[in-house]
C-alpha cells in the first residue's frame, strides 16, 4: 500500500511536468498576451513597457525556467491579466464549484443508483423503459439549454428559484460555504441540476447494465434460495458487484465537472473556478492556465488514488500493487 | 458651460442631500443593484484597464478634470487651470478634499500619481506630460513637450492616488484595497460573485444619495436578462439584442440606448503589393477605395445584422468630437450604388475585380462575425473575392498589427472617450515610422503629407480652436481620400426596472452617483 502510495506520486509529479510542458508549448500558439493588457494605441516604446513589466521580454525557455524555478520555491506565478497571485485567483474560486459538483454528484447518485438497480432488475417493466428513455434525454440535451429553460421556467415564469448567483454564505474555517444558509440552498439547487443531468444519466445507465449482468450470475439465485431478501439480494449481492466500473465512472465524471463546470457556471454566474479558466484562455493568460491544469491534473490523479482504495473496499480480492 | 453642467451637477447633489435630510428613514434605505457583463480585472487604475475596471475606478478615484456623462469636460479635483505659456498648465487644485482614510489630498499626490503612471503599465495616461512640479500644496505646473491644447481631456483620464497609503500598500494590493477621492469605499469584493461598494459621505462633490451600490458580473446575455425579470437586480448592462422587444413588452422596465462611441472600421492597405493580393495593389487607387464604400449596404448590415441598434457612421468620430465637420456625411458623399462602384472598378482597370481577404474578429464587436459574413457577400457584387479570416480578439491584435504583414483589409473598432479626432488620426492616418509615437496603428500604410502636416500643426498648437481647424481639414481630406471605411457605431442598451434614474454615460462608465432609485 505504500509502495502503491510512492508510485503514484512520482506518476503525479511526472503528469504534472508534462502537462507544464504542453501548456507552455501551446500557449506560444494562441496570441500574445501584451495586446490584451496595452491600449488599441499603444506605441512600441509604451508595447516594451509592459512585456518587461510581464516578464515577457525574455525567450520562452527562459520564461519557463524561471517558472519551474519559482515552483520549486512554493511560487505559482502571477497573472497577466489581474497581477495577482495564479493560485490565489484559482484557490479564492475553487469552493464554490466543488460544493456545487458535491451537489450535483450527490444528486445524481440518490437519483441513479436506485433507478438503475430497478431498472436492471426488471428490463422489462413499463417503468424501466420509461426510465432509459429519460437516461437518453439526460445524457443528449446540451447543459446550456437545459440552465437556460430551468432559469426560464423557475425564475423567471414561477419565481421559484434564483436565476443566478450564490447567495449568502457562511464562514466555515475560513471558507465561504453556501450550504450552511438557506439561501444558499436556494440559490443552488437550479446549477447543481442542470450539472448532475449528464452524469446522472450515465450513472443509471451503468448500473442499469452492472445489475443486468450480475443478475445472470448464480450467487445471485443462491442467495435468493437461501431466503435472503428481494432487497438485499439486489443491493447487497448484486449491486456490490456491479459497482467497479460505476465507481470508475464516478470518479472520472467527479474530476471532469469540478475543472470543467464552466458552462454551468456562466449561465447561473456562479463565481467558481471554471469561468476563470475560460477567460483566461480568452486574455491568453497562460500563469492561470498552466497552474489551472497542473491542479486539474493532480484532482484528478488524488480522485484516481481514493477510487483504487474504494475497489479494494468493495472487492476484497482486488488488491494496490 | 462646461462649468455650468458641473455646478449644475453640484447643485442638483446638494438638492438632494437637503432632501435625504428631510427623510432620513428613507434615505437610509437607497441601494441598488447594478449587473455588469463582467467581474473587474482591476481596482488599482495603474494596473490596466477594461471597461468594468473603469467603472469601478470612477467610483473610488477622482480625476483632475471630469468627464461628464456627454463628454463634456469640467473641474474634477482641480478647481480651474491656465496656460501660463504654449506648454505650461497651472492647475489649482480643490482645497479640503480627502481620501477615504482621512488623508488630505495635496499636489504631491498628483505629481507622485503622474510619475508612478510613467513606470506602470500604462505610460500612455502621461504620454503628453513631459514633467509636473508641485508649486504648492494646491497647485501643480504641468509642461507638455509641445503645445497641445487638449491636455485637460487627457488628464480627465488619470485618477490621482493617496502617496502615502499607495506607496504603503504596494501595487499588488492596490487591486484588492483601493483607495482614492471618489464618491463611493469599497465595501466588499468577492471575486465573480459581486463587489459591493458604500458611500463616501465626506465626496467633495456632495453626499451620494444611494448609499450601496452592489454590482454583480452576469456573463451570460440570457441570465443577465433573467436576473432583471426576476428583481435579482435592477440595472443591466449590455441588453441583449434579441431580448431588447421581450423587456419592452414587460411592465415595470425600460430599455435605454445611446450610440456609443465605438465607430467600426474597415482599414484598406494602400501599399503597393499587399499580404493578401496577387499581383499591384488595386486599393492604391482611390477609385477602388470608393467603390468598396458604395458597395456596402450599411443600411442592410444595420437592419439585417444588427436587428436596428446600430448608427451609420458619417465620419470617423462622432459630432461632439473636436475635428468633426458639421453637414458632412460619408453615407451622403458615397451612397450604396453598385453600377457607380462598377464603373469605378472599370474605370480603375478592374472590371473583373480581385482577391483579397478580411481580417475580423468574431468576439470582440457585437455581431461582427456576421458583418464580415455580409461584407464577403456585399462586395461579390463589385467583382472582389473577399476571403475571410475570423479569428477571436485574443490572437486578432497580434496579427494585424503594424507593420501589418499579414493583412490587406481589416475590421476593427474604433473609440476617443477624450472627445478629440486628432490622437485617433495620429495613431491611423500618419505616415508611418515618420515621427515617434505617430503612425503606430496606421494598419494601411496609408501617407498623406497634407494629412500628416495638419495633424502636426494641431499638435503644436495650444489653441482649442486652431486645433478644430486644423483636425476638421483634415477629416476633409480623409473622407475624400478614403484610407478607412467607417461603417456604423454600435449602440450601447440597458434595461432597468421602473424607478430607476439612469442617463447612459457616452464613455459607457455607469455612474452610481448621478443615478437615483425609488
Amino acid at each position: 500500500m505504500f509502495a502503491y502510495l510512492i508510485k503514484r506520486l512520482i506518476q503525479m509529479v511526472l503528469v504534472l511536468w508534462v502537462v507544464s510542458v504542453i501548456v507552455f508549448l501551446m500557449m506560444s500558439f494562441t496570441g500574445d498576451p501584451v495586446f490584451m493588457v496595452v491600449p488599441i494605441d499603444a506605441t512600441d516604446a509604451e508595447i516594451a513597457q509592459a512585456r518587461r513589466l510581464l516578464g515577457l521580454d525574455q525567450s520562452l525557455l527562459v520564461q519557463y525556467w524561471k517558472f519551474l524555478t519559482s515552483l520549486l520555491q512554493g511560487d505559482f506565478g502571477r497573472s497577466y491579466v489581474f497581477r495577482q497571485p495564479a493560485m490565489t485567483l484559482i484557490l479564492e474560486r475553487m469552493p464554490a464549484t466543488v460544493e456545487m459538483v458535491l451537489v450535483a454528484m450527490a444528486l445524481a447518485i440518490a437519483v441513479a443508483i436506485p433507478l438503475g438497480v430497478y431498472a436492471g432488475a426488471n428490463p422489462e417493466s413499463r417503468i424501466s423503459r420509461f426510465i432509459m428513455a429519460g437516461s437518453l434525454l439526460g445524457i443528449s440535451l446540451p447543459g446550456f439549454w437545459v440552465g437556460m429553460v430551468l432559469i426560464y421556467l423557475f425564475a423567471v415564469h414561477w419565481g421559484v428559484f434564483p436565476s443566478s448567483g450564490r447567495g449568502d454564505t457562511a464562514e466555515l474555517w475560513g471558507i465561504r460555504i453556501s450550504l450552511l444558509t438557506w439561501d444558499g440552498w436556494h440559490h443552488i439547487v437550479l446549477p447543481a441540476v442542470t450539472l448532475s443531468l449528464g452524469t446522472m444519466a450515465i450513472i443509471l445507465r451503468m448500473t442499469r447494465a452492472g445489475m443486468m449482468e450480475v443478475g445472470r450470475q448464480d450467487f445471485m439465485k443462491f442467495a435468493r434460495a437461501k431466503g435472503a431478501t428481494r432487497s438485499d439480494v439486489l443491493y447487497k449481492h448484486g449491486l456490490k458487484n456491479a459497482l467497479i466500473p460505476v465507481v470508475t465512472i464516478f470518479g472520472l465524471q467527479l474530476g471532469d465537472l469540478i475543472a470543467f463546470a464552466t458552462i454551468t457556471e456562466t449561465i447561473f454566474s456562479w463565481p467558481g473556478m471554471g469561468k476563470l479558466l475560460i477567460d483566461s484562455i480568452y486574455r491568453a493568460d497562460r500563469p492561470v492556465i498552466v497552474v489551472y491544469l497542473m491542479l486539474v491534473a493532480f484532482i484528478f490523479v488524488v480522485i484516481n488514488f481514493i477510487v483504487d482504495i474504494v475497489y479494494t473496499m468493495i472487492d476484497p480480492r482486488i488488491t494496490l500493487k | 458651460m462646461k462649468y455650468l453642467s458641473q455646478s449644475a451637477l453640484r447643485a442638483g447633489a446638494i438638492g438632494l442631500a437637503v432632501l435625504a435630510a428631510a427623510s432620513p428613514a428613507l434615505a437610509q434605505e437607497k441601494s441598488i443593484i447594478i449587473g455588469l457583463t463582467a467581474d473587474p480585472s482591476h481596482l488599482y487604475p495603474l494596473a490596466g484597464e477594461e471597461l468594468s475596471s473603469n467603472i469601478m475606478y470612477y467610483h473610488l478615484y477622482d480625476p483632475l478634470v471630469k468627464r461628464g456623462a456627454d463628454l463634456s469636460f469640467g473641474p474634477g479635483l482641480a478647481e480651474s487651470w491656465e496656460n501660463v505659456d504654449e506648454t505650461t498648465w497651472r492647475f489649482t487644485l480643490r482645497e479640503g478634499v480627502t481620501f477615504h482614510n482621512g488623508n488630505a489630498f495635496t499636489a504631491a499626490d498628483v505629481v507622485y500619481t503622474v510619475n508612478k503612471a510613467r513606470e506602470s503599465i500604462r505610460p500612455d495616461l502621461v504620454a503628453n506630460i513631459a514633467e509636473i512640479t508641485a508649486v504648492d500644496d494646491l497647485t501643480v505646473e504641468i509642461k507638455t513637450p509641445a503645445p497641445y491644447a487638449v491636455l485637460p481631456n487627457d488628464l480627465a483620464e488619470l485618477l490621482i492616488l493617496d502617496e502615502e497609503y499607495t506607496e504603503a500598500t504596494g501595487d499588488e494590493q492596490m487591486d484588492l484595497k483601493p483607495m482614492g477621492t471618489g464618491p463611493y469605499m469599497l465595501g466588499e469584493w468577492i471575486k465573480e460573485e459581486k463587489l459591493v461598494l458604500n458611500a463616501f459621505d465626506d465626496y467633495w462633490g456632495g453626499e451620494p444619495v444611494i448609499k450601496t451600490v452592489t454590482f454583480r458580473p452576469i456573463t451570460n446575455p440570457a441570465t443577465r436578462t433573467a436576473a432583471l425579470l426576476t428583481g435579482e437586480v435592477d440595472v443591466i448592462q449590455d441588453l441583449a439584442v434579441r431580448d431588447v422587444d421581450r423587456v419592452k413588452s414587460e411592465d415595470g422596465f425600460s430599455v435605454i440606448t445611446r450610440p456609443s462611441l465605438l465607430n467600426v472600421v474597415l482599414a484598406m492597405d494602400t501599399r503597393e503589393d499587399s499580404p493578401t493580393i496577387e499581383g499591384p495593389n488595386p486599393m492604391t487607387d482611390q477609385r477602388v477605395r470608393e467603390a468598396i464604400a458604395r458597395a456596402i449596404d450599411v443600411d442592410a448590415l444595420n437592419q439585417v445584422v444588427m436587428n436596428g441598434l446600430a448608427t451609420p457612421s458619417d465620419q470617423y468620430v462622432p459630432s461632439s468630437h473636436i475635428g468633426y465637420v458639421d453637414g458632412m456625411n460619408f453615407r451622403e458623399m458615397y451612397p450604396l450604388d453598385i453600377e457607380k462602384a462598377k464603373q469605378l472598378m472599370a474605370d480603375a482597370g478592374h472590371a473583373d475585380g480581385f482577391t483579397m481577404t478580411l481580417d475580423a474578429t468574431n468576439n470582440r464587436y457585437v455581431n461582427d462575425a456576421q458583418i464580415a459574413q455580409a461584407l464577403a457577400s456585399m462586395l461579390a457584387k463589385i467583382n472582389i473575392d473577399l476571403q475571410l479570416n475570423i479569428m477571436p480578439k485574443s490572437n486578432f491584435w497580434g496579427y494585424i498589427r503594424v507593420p501589418t504583414e499579414n493583412s490587406s483589409f481589416i475590421m476593427s473598432g474604433w473609440d476617443v472617450p477624450a472627445g478629440d479626432a486628432g490622437s485617433m488620426y495620429g495613431a491611423l492616418f500618419y505616415t508611418r515610422d515618420k515621427k515617434e509615437g505617430y503612425g503606430q496603428v496606421n494598419r494601411g500604410s496609408y501617407s498623406n503629407p497634407e494629412v500628416d502636416a495638419l495633424v502636426d500643426k494641431a499638435d503644436a498648437t495650444g489653441s482649442i480652436e486652431e486645433r478644430d481647424q486644423y483636425l476638421q481639414e483634415a477629416t476633409k481630406l480623409l473622407l475624400a481620400d478614403i484610407p478607412m471605411i467607417p461603417v456604423h457605431y454600435e449602440q450601447d442598451i440597458y434595461a432597468a426596472r421602473d424607478g430607476v434614474t439612469l442617463e447612459p454615460r457616452v464613455d459607457k462608465f455607469i455612474w452610481a452617483f448621478d443615478m437615483d432609485v425609488e
